[in-house]
């Protein structure tokens, strides 16, 4: 268990996870106090957010944003990613890859110029924070693609929409939905940034932030252990979805 | 003696030059190989070019494939297509370089699309045979009998083993239609048992047609020599950059070619020493 390379039973890693967070709570309900509210606070306030609609409300709208904005961002991806194997749309896909070092902070008035009300301002926001992400691992994708798979085509007599039909669209679908389901985690972790932004329409960001803004931190850090726990079973229904659509990735 | 007549070209390469970066890889290649009659049989190809590692078998392997286009010279192959001629006859056949698809190609490594069961894919060549049209499913489970893998149409291909494997791309390409099958180190990393398999699988293709034409790339000479009709030997000339064929065996001349107990002849083991002594 402790040489580089060890292999060990899931049992026994599931053990260690749960036995690891239990010290781990342990510690801080121990070290905790002052400002910082201990394990069981957060808890108690978790408890009470559970009770009422508010939460689940709240959570509702971004969980629908997100939904919404993911599958926008796949759509855009796929359309460029596809479209970037033909020379001619090349450039394009390559400046959106290089989209993510801009930040959405001094764009946010250009946005708010060219959209109509605040769920499309977080919807443009959302969507320009996923994408060049998105676009990025799917090029990153495209890129890696063996020439053995193109080649093996080309002995079949298969024409280039053929191969592009057949090892890219069909053949990479499987590492575009895993591409996704990594992706989530960033449309998840950026939805509370954006619905600070515009908080007309709440949300869980726009709740976090009227905690925040009184100081409650015993319900900021309740609902951002509610946004784990939702981001992670998101994840896992993803991942479980992956191996149902595409069972050959599981060998 | 056996009866036999090498009618027409089948295959012909002629000049052909490989360079990499400003280095000679392959010189000067030419042979062509002949359709092989035998009275009362119908009696496929077997060419093999062995050569040392490194030799460039593999840059000529991709060349006759047509995956690759040679810097010089061509390769042509005689296409079943009906051509009018100017005097009112029809011919049947006619001559063009080699284009990608031409050749059925049978990886080192046997590569399959890992999305796609093996019926799947081989249902994809079987469509791409026009001969096959309306007749793929009876086409798909006559060779899967045949070759002993019926059982593994809905496996992918991470599920098979490596000789599972060899059999679905032998398969596929034998599906597709093509005349000329390639195959690249067909004997590499097989076990005596697998080996004495894949060679009677081969030679099971070779007669399938008239016109079926194995090349096979390999190092492995006795295997080739017991295999094949004619042995094509990669090799260096002192002084000369580049590889070029340094010699053409023909087994068929020598009584080597098409018999099963070959390996245990003397001319057998003189022509593997000759072949050694090429490289």
């Amino acid at each position: 268990m402790f040489k580089p390379f060890d292999k060990i039973s899931r049992k026994t890693f599931l053990i260690l996870v749960g036995s690891q967070a239990l010290v781990t709570l342990l510690l801080w309900q121990l070290s905790g106090g002052g400002l910082i509210p201990r394990p069981s606070t957060v808890m108690a306030a978790l408890g009470r957010l559970l009770t009422t609609r508010l939460l689940l409300d709240n959570l509702l709208t971004s969980v629908m944003l997100t939904a919404q904005a993911l599958l926008y961002a796949v759509l855009i991806t796929l359309l460029f990613g596809y479209a970037s194997v033909i020379p001619f749309f090349k450039p394009a896909a390559q400046f959106i890859v290089k989209c993510r070092y801009l930040t959405l902070t001094g764009l946010i008035f250009i946005f708010t110029l060219l959209t109509r009300d605040g769920g499309q301002l977080k919807l443009s926001l959302l969507l320009f924070g996923i994408v060049p992400f998105l676009t990025t691992s799917f090029l990153s994708i495209i890129l890696h693609t063996p020439a053995q798979e193109f080649e093996l085509c080309q002995t079949l007599g298969y024409n280039r929409w053929e191969c592009l039909y057949e090892v890219i669209i069909i053949g990479k679908a499987d590492q575009v939905f895993e591409v996704v389901r990594q992706n989530f985690a960033i449309a998840w972790m950026m939805i509370t940034m954006v619905e600070g932004l515009n908080m007309s329409e709440g949300g869980i960001g726009a709740l976090m932030i009227k905690y925040n803004k009184y100081n409650d931190l015993p319900h900021v850090l309740a609902l951002q252990a509610v946004i784990l726990g939702l981001g992670l079973g998101f994840d896992y229904v993803l991942g479980v979805l992956r191996h149902w659509l595409f069972p050959y990735t599981k060998h | 003696m056996t009866t036999y007549s090498k009618k027409e070209v089948l295959l012909r390469v002629e000049g052909v030059g490989l360079s990499y970066e400003g280095a000679c890889i392959l010189r000067d290649i030419g042979f062509s190989i002949r359709d092989v009659v035998r009275p009362g049989l119908q009696q496929g190809q077997v060419v093999s070019l062995v050569g040392r590692s490194g030799i460039g078998k593999t840059q000529l392997f991709r060349l006759l494939s047509g995956l690759q286009c040679p810097d010089r010279g061509s390769i042509t192959i005689r296409e079943r297509l009906p051509v009018e001629k100017g005097d009112g006859s029809i011919d049947l056949y006619r001559e063009r370089i080699v284009r990608p698809g031409d050749m059925g190609v049978i990886f080192q490594n046997y590569y399959q699309f890992g999305w796609r069961t093996v019926g799947q894919s081989l249902l994809l060549a079987a469509r791409r045979n026009k001969a096959l049209v309306g007749k793929e499913e009876e086409a798909i489970r006559r060779y899967t009998q045949q070759f002993d893998i019926g059982d593994v149409l809905h496996r992918y291909p991470a599920q098979l083993s490596g000789g599972q494997q060899q059999r679905v791309s032998i398969i596929q390409q034998l599906l597709k239609g093509s005349d000329f099958l390639l195959l690249d180190e067909p004997f590499s990393g097989l076990d005596v048992c697998v080996l004495d398999r894949v060679v009677e699988l081969l030679v099971q293709v070779s007669l399938s047609d008239e016109l079926k034409t194995l090349i096979i790339v390999s190092h492995d000479i006795s295997t080739a020599v017991a295999i094949s009709d004619t042995v094509l030997v990669l090799g260096r000339q002192a002084g000369l950059e580049g590889s070029t064929i340094v010699r053409e065996i023909d087994l068929i001349e020598r009584g080597l070619a098409w018999q099963t107990e070959v390996r245990g002849e003397k001319a057998f083991a003189e022509t593997v020493r000759e072949i050694k002594g090429c490289l």
